[in-house]
């Protein structure tokens, strides 16, 4: 994933030819791994550079976690972005070599839109929910309260436990 | 339909004067009838049922049909559609069995209806 990243967000494969026999950086998946994670201001400097972002904008994911130097973007689906824009990629609403988010594959249009307004508020759904299973569970519950779920006879009648049981025939 | 929408309505409207859950039929057996009702008859022996390893929720009065279907099912084995008439017996004999079941239930109810109406002239 994180090659698939660095595809879309690497200055240096720009102009390459589709049948060159010039080996390129971006060539072999370990190209595209992210660098060590910068620990100078000079690593910062050239690290927000090569992910195209200005210095204030960039701050790494810690170094445990796995990511490099990536970038720690906004967690924010693309769902969000605005839709009216003219995009060089309109379908994942992304633009040619732009920086992705660590976990753009979760955060696509078809997953999770993460920041997205929601069209209820919290206390609506609650109430909605509250009210829609109340209603099921509470109309079991009272109908197995007062509802007789059970049927019109007597118990069975076992001739071996020592009581005499009737027919509705009498004697002659 | 309707029998279970009045049964809920007594119930809620006339708790004490409804039949118990599962439970034999409280009253004298023969109040009310000409006469002595009819024993029923068990014909089956626990020595039998034993033998043939029914199980003990099934020795009631419909165990000798079950001993019949038993005994036709050992001998046609595994050709046990042939002992359809016997299945059919024992069904039979169960539906009558929950027959005599629901009038005793029925009886129960309407001697709690009597009883209630004896109640409340005591009482009045």
């Amino acid at each position: 994933m994180t090659c698939y990243m660095r595809l879309f967000s690497n200055t240096h494969i720009l102009r390459r030819g589709l049948h060159s026999s010039v080996s390129f950086k971006g060539h072999w998946n370990k190209d595209w791994m992210p660098n060590q994670y910068p620990e100078s201001e000079e690593e910062r400097k050239r690290s927000a550079k090569n992910y195209n972002l200005h210095e204030s904008e960039y701050t790494p994911y810690k170094d445990d976690h796995g990511y490099g130097d990536y970038p720690k973007l906004p967690y924010l689906g693309v769902a969000t972005r605005d839709p009216f824009y003219p995009y060089d990629n309109p379908e994942h609403r992304r633009n040619f070599n732009e920086t992705l988010h660590a976990e753009i594959d979760m955060l696509g249009e078809d997953r999770y839109d993460a920041g997205m307004p929601s069209r209820f508020s919290k206390g609506y759904m609650l109430w909605a929910f509250v009210s829609v299973f109340g209603f099921l569970f509470g109309s079991c519950y009272l109908s197995i309260l007062y509802l007789p779920s059970y049927q019109p006879v007597t118990a069975k009648q076992y001739p071996l436990d020592g009581k005499t049981h009737y027919t509705f025939e009498t004697r002659k | 339909m309707g029998n279970l929408l009045l049964r809920t309505w007594e119930q809620s409207t006339d708790p004490e004067y409804q039949p118990k859950y599962d439970a034999p039929p409280s009253f004298d057996p023969h109040l009310g009838f000409q006469g002595k009702r009819e024993e029923r008859v068990m014909i089956a022996t626990e020595q039998e049922l034993r033998a043939a390893k029914i199980p003990k929720e099934d020795w009631d009065y419909c165990a000798h049909h079950r001993l019949d279907l038993a005994r036709c099912r050992a001998d046609v084995f595994p050709f046990v559609w042939k002992c359809r008439d016997e299945a059919a017996t024992v069904s039979h004999c169960l539906k009558d069995d929950w027959i005599i079941r629901m009038k005793e239930y029925e009886r129960e109810r309407r001697l709690l209806q009597r009883k209630k109406i004896q109640d409340q002239a005591a009482a009045a």
